[in-house]
């Protein structure tokens, strides 16, 4: 057995952790960042465990079922005053008579869903465009940018609505559309990555010895470059939440009677006054969910950026 | 010395130039054959006196071809009577001119105009027998009335009426709250109770004669099956929608047209709610559930849009969705259209499953109902069925109506047995007002007669609604708002009162003679303008020319598309 010189030095328990080791200490010492992932933990069960958690199917219209029940009930709670012989809906029924609660619990779903999915597609398509256009250069990188500048020139989220205008309303276009318009950023973010890591020695090195150029940039390249990516897909996720709520509320996303938080705003936005129960709980979750996303999000740049910890 | 002499000769060109021109060339002069001979000009004693009036000259528009219109003409017989010709017997034809487009407007006021060059006027400064007459249209903002003081019957009670918009049902419950406003319509069938629980405010119940239908195409399978229609019929809990859906006064929907409309509902009512003889009726024609206890999948399609008859599209798509599937094993999914894109498709037959649509009056007959969607000429359904259209077309010939109800009730009945729809329901809306509008009262059909209310110590009305009309001429406007704020200032032959009853209103009477296809109107006597001039027969023929005649100059309007004439009669003399 042999050891090296550094590990001799300064003996096994001082032995230098890996930047991702680091990088996870600094986070588990983000209190902001611990709530953001515990959220997310919390929300990842919720959706997980929806069918055992929620009290009604979210597509149950209960008038009929239930005896004394109304479209637009208020929360009720016994614990909270409401009489305890009557059905017990704590965030109250829709305008068709439909437990919120559950429909929120099983939004949490689609609502996840949507976010990892969108995020997965555009990082898969940002990389291997950014990735590209960062390792070959000259002009199929002038190609591949310029095309991302335009995608980007547009608001993301009327650029969206046109693309759902176009491919027909519904959920899978929702996603596409917000996969298409969120790829630049992840492309812009991979290249520069690669534009950065491409001249280092160790890539030298491995091209010197002959290592083909897929092998140079899936091995070599890209794991450098995962830090800033993984800090812009955690934030992705916040971003794509909200723009497939906003493509919903806009009737353009899910359709019904699928139950996703922006479809419940957008069906019940007139009755911010008489049943404001019915705006406020899906618009609560969505807030809580980009919030936690953003929380974590912030706290994954700080944990991963080496020049925020040069001490 | 030479300068002198060029300028002494310019000065003599010039000079002789400027005769020249004064004096017209030989072949530029008039002829004498041309000019008007002495003997030509009127003579002094041949010249009107200035105490007489000038001579009447009556006025006559025609279209002898038929092809494009049902009018064939409009003629003043003398001052006072006009006559109307008809190329086929038209039974709903004064309940038709008893609608806004087709109030009178003074001749020499739509000749001055009806043109491009004055179309700012012809569209926001109306001149009519109303009650009120336009003051100032502040666009965006307000239209302000004054009361018309020549008026010819009772006069305005309020010396001003204001006439504002807000879109949100929310804001104008709180304009009314707050006193700014007097009358508020469409009110949110949520605010009901609120409305009814302030001892400031009155809910006004309005009885406009709608109808809200679930429809299918014939030619889609499996709804060109009949089975499958009645299936369907007898499968929606259609008292279950109208109980939860719809506000009170709401009405289940036995037949297509109101019961409020003569002959609207003769015949055998609507099927009840059975689902299990629907679910047999299913089964028999083949359509069985498979294991996840569905028989087929459809669509259900909708706008939405609130209308009185469908005030909360999406819940009801969901609830008939959900009644689909628990009561017949349907599984249907819900598709919300763009509401041009959902009417062009619809009334064309162009949706592949059920659709949501509805109809609210514009006239006070059964044709307005039954002959605008049961016709031959009308894909909505798919195929037309004779069994429904050929009575229909029957009882169009027949003025009594009396003579004219079997044949509705055959009609109904064909409805009935053949499904081409289902009638759900009849939506009731309210209006509001503060509790000290005396007579305020909401109409069955058009605006409030806003002219007859009283608010206490106010000299000033102010009536808010969901939108800024378009423009006040009306000929050529089908909006609601444009369409009320002209019945303020301008009256027809004919019109409804708030509860519905068609009455003479400029004229006194109007007979009906010839098989129904002559018309004649007796006008009323001593009725004056707000430009001051006074109604006669001419008034009559110029306005209905002006809206129902392409081929006339006059013929001018907002986007000269002329809806509801062309709806209602066809144009006169259209060119194809």
């Amino acid at each position: 057995m042999t050891t090296t010189t550094a590990e001799r030095v300064l003996g096994a328990r001082e032995r230098p952790t890996s930047p991702w080791q680091l990088a996870l200490r600094r986070l588990l010492r983000h209190r902001s960042g611990l709530v953001g992932g515990g959220i997310i933990l919390f929300l990842l069960f919720v959706a997980l465990f929806a069918p055992l958690l929620a009290p009604y199917d979210p597509n149950d219209v209960l008038l009929g079922k239930e005896e004394g029940i109304r479209r637009r009930q208020k929360p009720c709670i016994y614990l909270l005053g409401c009489p305890k012989d009557q059905p017990q809906h704590i965030m109250g029924l829709d305008g068709n008579a439909r437990d919120v609660f559950s429909r929120v619990i099983y939004g949490t779903r689609v609502s996840l869903f949507v976010g990892f999915t969108t995020v997965t597609v555009a990082i898969l398509a940002g990389t291997v465009l950014g990735a590209v256009a960062g390792y070959v250069g000259g002009w199929v990188d002038n190609l591949i940018m310029r095309f991302m500048d335009v995608l980007l020139a547009f608001p993301a989220l009327l650029l969206a609505i046109a693309i759902v205008t176009v491919l027909g309303r519904g959920l899978q276009n929702a996603l596409l559309a917000i996969a298409i318009v969120s790829t630049p950023v992840y492309a812009r973010v991979v290249r520069a990555s690669v534009l950065s890591v491409k001249e280092r020695e160790f890539v030298l090195a491995a091209r010197a010895l002959g290592a083909s150029h897929l092998l140079i940039l899936v091995k070599h390249i890209l794991p450098n470059s995962l830090p800033p990516l993984i800090v812009q897909a955690t934030l992705g996720i916040a971003t794509a939440i909200l723009d497939a709520a906003a493509l919903s509320f806009l009737g353009l996303g899910a359709q019904p009677p699928t139950a996703e938080w922006g479809s419940m705003l957008g069906e019940e936005r007139n009755q911010v006054f008489t049943a404001p129960h019915l705006v406020f709980f899906p618009g609560l979750a969505i807030m809580i969910t980009v919030l936690a996303f953003n929380l974590l999000g912030d706290a994954l740049r700080d944990a991963l950026d080496p020049r925020l910890h040069q001490e | 010395m030479r300068r002198l002499i060029w300028l002494l000769l310019v000065v003599v060109a010039v000079s002789l130039a400027a005769c020249a021109q004064a004096t017209p060339a030989p072949t530029e002069a008039p002829k004498p054959t041309e000019a008007p001979k002495p003997t030509e000009a009127p003579k002094p004693t041949e010249a009107p006196k200035p105490t007489e009036a000038p001579a009447f000259e009556p006025l006559v528009v025609t279209d002898e071809s038929c092809e494009s219109s049902k009018v064939k003409e409009i003629k003043a017989l003398d001052e006072y009577t006009v006559q109307f010709t008809l190329c086929k017997p038209d039974p709903a034809f004064l309940a038709k001119i008893a609608f806004q487009p087709f109030f009178i407007r003074p001749r020499e006021w739509i000749e001055a105009n009806a043109n491009e060059a004055n179309k700012e006027t012809l569209l926001t400064q109306p001149v009519g027998t109303g009650p009120y007459k336009i003051e100032k249209w502040f666009r965006g903002d307000k239209i302000v009335f004054k009361r018309f003081e020549d008026y010819w019957g009772e006069p305005a009670k309020t010396e001003t009426l204001v006439f504002r918009w807000a879109k949100e049902g929310a804001q104008r419950l709180l304009e009314l709250q707050a006193g700014t406003a007097d009358y508020i319509t469409k009110v949110s069938p949520d605010d009901f109770e609120t409305v009814k629980n302030d001892p400031n405010l009155v809910l006004l119940p309005v009885r406009n004669p709608n109808i809200f239908y679930i429809a299918f195409i014939n030619t889609v399978k499996p709804f060109d099956d009949v089975r499958v229609r009645r299936a369907i019929a007898m499968g929606i809990d259609r008292e279950r929608i109208v109980k939860n859906y719809y506000p009170e006064g709401s009405e289940v929907a036995d037949f297509f047209t109101p019961c409020v409309i003569e002959n609207g509902c003769v015949g055998e009512p609507w099927y009840s709610f059975d689902p299990e003889a629907a679910n047999k009726l299913l089964d028999e024609v083949g359509l069985t559930k498979n294991d996840e206890g569905v028989r087929f999948e459809t669509k259900i399609y909708y706008r939405d849009v609130f209308r009185v008859y469908l005030p909360e599209p999406s819940k009801v798509a969901v609830e008939i969705q959900n009644q689909l599937m628990e009561n017949l094993g349907i599984k249907a999914e819900v598709i919300v259209m763009e509401s041009g894109e959902f009417i062009a498709k619809s009334t064309a037959g162009e949706l592949d499953g059920l659709y949501l649509l509805g109809w609210g009056a514009d006239y006070l007959h059964v044709t307005n109902f039954l002959d605008f969607h049961f016709s031959k000429n009308n894909p909505q359904y798919g195929e037309p069925y004779p069994e429904i259209y050929e009575p229909l077309e029957k009882a169009a010939t027949i003025a009594d109506p009396e003579e004219a109800r079997p044949y509705y009730e055959e009609a109904n009945n064909a409805i009935r047995e053949l499904v081409p729809m289902i009638p759900v329901a009849h939506g009731a809306a309210a209006d509001a007002a503060r509790a000290d509008v005396k007579n305020a009262k909401a109409a069955v059909l058009g605006p409030p007669e806003l002219w007859t209310f009283e608010p206490e110590g106010r000299d000033t009305l102010v009536y808010l609604k969901a939108a800024e009309p378009i423009s006040l001429y009306c000929a050529d406007e089908t909006d609601g708002e444009s369409l009320d704020a002209c019945k303020m200032v301008t009256e027809g032959l004919y019109q409804y009162t708030a509860d519905g009853e068609m009455v003479p209103r400029l004229a006194e009477k109007c007979e009906i003679t010839e098989n129904s296809t002559v018309v004649t109107c007796t006008l009323r006597k001593g009725v004056k303008f707000h430009d001051g001039s006074t109604l006669d027969a001419n008034d009559v023929v110029r306005s209905f020319d002006a809206l129902l005649n392409e081929a006339s100059p006059y013929h001018v309007g907002n986007t000269g598309a002329f809806e509801y004439p062309s709806y209602f009669f066809g144009l006169m003399n259209k060119q194809e």
